[in-house]
């Protein structure tokens, strides 16, 4: 398993330009998303209305949806996960849910090791993607 | 790295290396990256060289450790600033009141030492959290329920030192209300329990709060003495049922006797979940912000041209089925007598445990279920703001009367009009604590230079409260000594006296420096 900090920095930008902020988005190309990613977190506000899930065809194991609020991905899932070492999360979210996981990764010896504005600004919601990945000897794998 | 005031970078770092031999090198932090985690992030000090940050942390994960760490501080005059998991966001987070202190991260002391079903109660340690002790009680098929803030993340000991508040039953709902029992490692490293918890072989820690002689318990509330390890509370027994329900009002007038009739019916046990007071005609466009009251001619005037109703109170009934509908009954037998064109609304019931279907549908919070939903809540519409961008709260204790509610509203909503203070949430009467209402009002704060106008504003926001008698009962560090000195009864003898209580049980200072207006005496001339 690589870390966060380890991923080409080229990888995480191209990942996030085609995360699917634009309504015609191919969602297949999502399998881009960079090597060493577990999973993936991505926030339906930014999604369009009426797109089916791409489920299909991801490369990272695991893709977790959200509409805004971390409660019910964090306790049922991340909480666990992130009481071991390893694991790291991908997402492209708005800043109020990557708000609340960094600080819920930074009690699990966890940080935001990359992160990127993106565009655009609907409704008050900054997107953003980011990468959050074990930090503290503890949970390093 | 830097160090704290007035101590040298050699005492520091023997103070260090002997807290790592305590507690292990890799969880003493010293980095900028590591301290990072421990600023305010809503801090209305963000970035200025005031800023209140650490010199260092570190996470001891016992008693012991926890002894180790504040007798190599107390040794050298290192101040500490313990935090329970540091989540008190808009009343100064995990940051230290004073610049430099280390920080005592108790995360690591997650244990859930005891919940007793019979007793209804539990003993925990600092580290754990609402959303742990939830999991406990669901992986173990308790039949307690816990009271929590929103969100629910945070702390029980944190927030219970913090006097913060829930939303289930009145003996619940104030969490330090709720404690019963606290164990506190001292300024010398000396360990001290209150209450039942200092008579050896005691099985009634959780069960006697007052234990013999003066209660204590208090010292560590919003405190500077002692570093919180162990502390008990007891737990809320699952009703069978919970039923909310309205009273809707249309006069201005009605507002004092509703209040007044609404207390006796609380404090005569009538109803037992968390009442609240507003006025759906000037919460209308927004429920977050209580308009203004207005003079009774134009309220009324409003409230027939909109239809809505002047006031609403709501009540929420915790218990069986049978009792709560004969509860709900009596109330309105007693409105209707007392109140022309009174109508009544039944807006929840559901029986206990909520299904999963019911789950989606109830705010959480009313019935012990933590969530971080409130995080989300800018973007779903409540009013332009985004949480994550930073907040802080004013919170006042004002009369709990009509009366006080009108005053108190009038007097806030002219004032930061007038001061230029944008509020984002406004509420005059919030309940979480017992027979209070506390005027609560959310202020953004800002990460661009905006926050000394900000500050000077608050301050005298603080001002004009206590000189109508309404005083903080929380506050971010920045104000904390503005508001203790409105606490002027007899020459502020109520921060002399905690100085002196400070003095005899931290005479070098160490603990919390500054922390709610109480400054070690070192330091107390230039106040930090």
């Amino acid at each position: 398993m690589i870390t966060g900090l380890d991923m080409d920095r080229r990888n995480l930008l191209k990942w996030s330009a085609i995360v699917p902020l634009a309504a015609a988005a191919p969602y297949t190309a999502l399998a881009a998303v960079p090597q060493g990613v577990d999973a993936l977190v991505i926030d339906r506000r930014h999604w369009p209305a009426g797109t089916p899930t791409p489920l299909a065809g991801l490369a990272a194991p695991q893709l977790f949806t959200i509409d805004g609020d971390v409660t019910q991905l964090w306790y049922q899932t991340l909480d666990p996960i992130w009481r071991k070492p390893g694991f790291v999360l991908g997402g492209v979210t708005g800043s109020d849910a990557l708000f609340v996981l960094e600080v819920l990764a930074g009690d699990r010896g966890r940080r935001v090791t990359q992160r990127r504005v993106l565009d655009p600004v609907v409704a008050g919601l900054q997107p953003v993607s980011w990468i959050i990945a074990p930090h503290h000897p503890s949970v390093k794998g | 790295m830097t160090t704290p005031k007035g101590i040298s970078a050699q005492v520091f770092a023997d103070g260090l290396a002997e807290m790592r031999s305590a507690v292990g090198a890799d969880w003493v932090f010293t980095s900028q990256e590591d301290l990072h985690t421990y600023r305010d992030f809503y801090s209305v000090l963000w970035d200025e060289p005031d800023e209140r940050v650490a010199s260092a942390a570190v996470a001891p994960a016992s008693v012991e450790e926890v002894q180790a760490v504040v007798r190599a501080a107390n040794a050298r005059g290192i101040p500490v600033y313990p935090i329970s998991t540091g989540r008190n966001l808009g009343y100064g987070g995990a940051a230290p009141v004073y610049s430099g202190s280390v920080v005592i991260d108790l995360k690591r002391m997650n244990r859930i030492i005891d919940v007793d079903e019979g007793n209804a109660s539990c003993l925990v340690e600092p580290g754990v959290s609402y959303f742990d002790m939830y999991r406990h009680l669901q992986e173990t098929g308790s039949k307690l329920w816990l009271d929590v803030p929103d969100p629910g993340w945070g702390s029980m000991v944190g927030n219970a030192l913090d006097s913060g508040g829930g939303y289930t039953a009145a003996p619940y709902r104030g969490h330090f209300e709720a404690q019963c029992g606290i164990e506190a490692v001292l300024g010398d490293g000396e360990l001290f329990r209150t209450g039942m918890g200092a008579l050896p072989g005691s099985e009634t820690w959780q069960q006697y709060k007052m234990g013999i002689g003066p209660s204590l318990d208090g010292l560590f509330r919003q405190s500077s003495l002692g570093v919180v390890t162990k502390m008990g509370f007891w737990l809320f027994p699952q009703p069978e049922a919970y039923l909310s329900a309205s009273i809707d009002l249309q006069r201005f007038e009605d507002v004092e006797p509703l209040v007044d009739l609404f207390n006796e019916l609380e404090y005569g046990n009538i109803f037992n979940g968390m009442p609240s007071i507003t006025s759906p005609v000037l919460t209308r466009g927004n429920p977050m912000m209580f308009q203004p009251v207005p003079e009774p001619e134009v309220m009324n005037r409003m409230v027939e041209e909109t239809g809505l109703p002047a006031w609403r109170a709501t009540a929420g009934f915790y218990g069986p089925e049978k009792v709560i509908r004969a509860q709900w009954e009596y109330m309105r037998d007693r409105f209707s007598a007392q109140f022309q064109n009174v109508t009544f609304k039944e807006n929840q019931f559901v029986k206990l445990p909520l299904s999963a279907e019911d789950m989606q549908k109830v705010s959480k919070a009313r019935f012990g279920v933590p969530s971080l939903e409130i995080f989300s809540v800018g973007s779903n519409g409540f009013g332009d703001f985004n949480p994550s961008d930073g907040h802080i709260w004013f919170s006042a204790i004002i009369p709990r009367t009509g009366k006080g509610l009108v005053e108190a509203n009038r007097v806030m909503r002219r004032e930061c009009a007038r001061l230029g203070i944008p509020l984002f949430m406004f509420s005059p009467a919030v309940t979480c604590w017992t027979r209070s209402f506390v005027l609560f009002a959310a202020v953004p704060v800002y990460k661009d230079g905006r926050n000394k106008e900000l500050r000077d504003n608050v301050q005298e926001i603080i001002r004009i409260c206590a000189q109508h008698g309404w005083g903080e009962y929380r506050c971010p560090p920045a104000f904390q000594d503005a508001v203790m000195d409105s606490y002027s009864f007899n020459n502020n003898i109520l921060r002399r006296v905690n100085e002196r209580i400070k003095d005899a049980l931290d005479p070098n200072g160490i603990i919390s420096a500054g922390r709610y207006g109480v400054w070690p005496k070192h330091l107390r001339g230039g106040r930090g």
